[in-house]
């Protein structure tokens, strides 16, 4: 246990030395403040009835957490990939595995730092996002929390994929095929999304098993779900009936079922990854 | 079979393979037994049936060319890598043994340190990894940090340092906690002569404690100068252990200066070595070792007389290359 905290210490203190947090935090903030400016006119601007005001802002907020989410994502595949192949091909880990430790503890002790580093990412830009919202346009998300924790738990399936790849493939690899695979399936379910607004039930289908293999877009549904007051998505169906076809849009949040269902692949593919690193020849 | 082979049948041959004793985790087994280790990466066989003993306090020299699969054995010795072969017994323990990682101090060939922390702060998170006690963690990297000559730059970055710097580093980090045994992998590549010295006498120092230090190099002299017993290993197979003294006296020569001999001299003495003329002097190559003094009587029987004998030494190198075919 005592390793596993101090690689999870090392990991978080690797970041913060070298200057990787200062650089999300000025980037955060930076973003913040220009949506802040956004917001500001979206609610205060001219030509803009309070009706339409109210359309616009929950959208704005869900196009802000979707691009953000795309940040958490890419940053979770680049650290991920960047800690144990690169250490391997570098020969840190070889110096560190030597000692009494196990490797699965090394492996556990990086995964615990980067997801306590995303966790920490993802509750300070979303809190300055709700902050900022509410001071220039008065709009508060119905559940900011819950969509803070799927945009986290998104992070999180992915980085826990790409940390498996990179115990077997090289750095570069292991992103590449990360973020592509999140890109994927962030299509499938817009795809899914057209399936059900057209009623074509294959794309519909093959965006529900996309979901399952990788969750990461389930999870973002989830994220979209807790954004979206009740009201503003009752106004989007009622304007078109086509409206569940916008890839922005969440009907419903994840089932309790498919959530347990991330959780496992979560902890199958983390463990996968622990079998892995213990296998590798170094 | 040569004295060299004999000395390695020796060390072999001391202990049976199937020898409980050999495997029982006590402070008398030997700090390295291998029997037939052996690695394979498909169809390239990197070590094929190494075997050998190193006793606890010997410096024990692992030498061999380029490829000769000095760092895949170094691997397996540690649990880096797996066997598709044989066994290895480390400190009395199973090759790899987490508990016994505790006592081993290793130095890879090719390693880097996290460049952004201090050369403190590496020997304090190693001696943390390796669970020495709170309290000994700083003393203990300062007191590597000085050793390898170091204490005036604890406190920079490792990314500011040379690669001999690392290198020195890296064997501060294999002497933390006083390990039982040093493996060090190539530990002067990257050194200076200065810092080949410095090596050599930690080495000794080592030695004087008690410490058992497995040298992995392809630097002879560097063996000559510090290992009480090497291995040679050629293409994965060991073709020689025993001491420096052993193995450069695997095919001893004389020298010698002769007048009087009468023709057809060489028919009674052939049998003595591989004779071939130099001017006034013969050099006699290929000789069973003790042989020279019946050699002289020979040669005074047959009314010659021998003015001269001077044995010929084989140097390490030569021995060397002689081993591995390629003289």
């Amino acid at each position: 246990m005592s390793a596993i905290i101090t690689i999870a210490s090392l990991t978080m203190r690797e970041a913060v030395r070298r200057r990787l947090v200062a650089a999300f935090a000025i980037i955060s903030v930076l973003l913040v403040s220009l949506s802040g400016w956004g917001f500001y006119r979206l609610s205060h601007g001219t030509g803009l009835t309070s009706g339409e005001s109210g359309l616009a802002l929950p959208q704005a907020v869900v196009l802000f957490m979707f691009m953000f989410s795309f940040v958490v994502a890419l940053s979770a595949s680049a650290v991920a990939s960047l800690s144990v192949s690169s250490e391997i091909d570098s020969g840190v880990l070889q110096a560190v595995v030597a000692r009494p430790v196990r490797r699965s503890d090394v492996l556990l002790g990086k995964w615990l730092g980067l997801v306590g580093l995303l966790a920490a990412y993802t509750a300070i830009v979303s809190g300055l996002l709700v902050a900022v919202v509410y001071v220039t346009s008065g709009f508060v998300p119905p559940d900011a929390a819950a969509a803070a924790a799927f945009v986290l738990a998104e992070g999180v399936v992915l980085l826990t994929l790409v940390l498996l790849l990179s115990t077997r493939l090289s750095a570069l690899a292991a992103g590449v095929i990360g973020v592509a695979l999140f890109g994927m399936a962030w299509l499938a379910g817009v795809a899914g999304s057209l399936g059900t607004a057209f009623n074509i039930r294959a794309m519909h289908t093959a965006s529900e098993i996309s979901q399952y293999l990788l969750p990461t877009d389930g999870l973002w549904h989830g994220a979209m779900h807790a954004l979206e007051p009740t009201s503003f998505l009752a106004q989007q169906f009622a304007g078109s009936p086509v409206a569940q076809g916008d890839p922005f849009l969440a009907v419903a949040g994840p089932s309790w079922s498919y959530l347990t269902w991330a959780g496992i692949w979560l902890v199958l593919v983390l463990m996968l990854g622990l079998v892995s690193f213990e296998r590798r020849e170094l | 079979m040569s004295p060299a082979r004999s000395a390695e049948h020796q060390a072999v041959s001391g202990h049976a393979p199937d020898d409980p004793g050999v495997c029982a985790r006590t402070p008398g087994s030997p700090a390295i037994h291998a029997i037939e280790l052996s690695k394979r990466y498909g169809r390239t066989v990197a070590l094929a049936g190494l075997s050998m003993t190193v006793a606890r306090g010997e410096v024990f020299g692992f030498l061999g060319p380029n490829g000769a699969g000095k760092t895949t054995a170094v691997k397996l010795l540690l649990g880096l890598a797996r066997p598709t072969g044989g066994e290895a017994m480390v400190l009395g323990a199973p090759a790899g043994d987490r508990e016994t990682r505790r006592q081993v101090g290793y130095l890879p060939e090719l390693f880097r340190f996290q460049s952004w922390l201090t050369a403190r702060e590496v020997l304090v998170l190693h001696g943390r990894l390796m669970r020495l006690p709170k309290a000994r963690r700083a003393p203990a990297a300062d007191e590597a940090l000085q050793v390898v000559g170091l204490s005036g730059r604890g406190d920079d970055k490792v990314g500011t340092f040379s690669k001999g710097m690392q290198q020195r580093l890296g064997l501060g980090a294999a002497l933390l906690g006083e390990p039982s045994l040093v493996v060090l992998d190539e530990p002067t590549s990257a050194l200076d002569p200065v810092g080949r010295h410095d090596v050599r006498v930690i080495i000794r120092e080592l030695r004087d404690r008690g410490t058992t230090v497995f040298l992995n190099t392809h630097l002879l002299e560097e063996a000559e100068q510090v290992c009480d017993r090497v291995t040679i290993l050629s293409k994965g197979r060991t073709v020689a252990t025993g001491t420096l003294g052993e193995l450069k006296t695997t095919r001893p020569s004389v020298r010698l200066r002769v007048t009087g001999l009468p023709g057809g001299w060489w028919q009674p003495l052939a049998g003595y070595g591989r004779w071939t003329t130099e001017g006034d002097w013969l050099l006699v190559a290929d000789m069973a070792v003790g042989r020279v003094p019946e050699l002289v009587t020979a040669i005074v029987s047959l009314g010659g007389q021998v003015e001269a004998v001077i044995p010929e030494h084989q140097s390490l190198e030569e021995s060397f290359l002689e081993l591995l075919g390629e003289k």
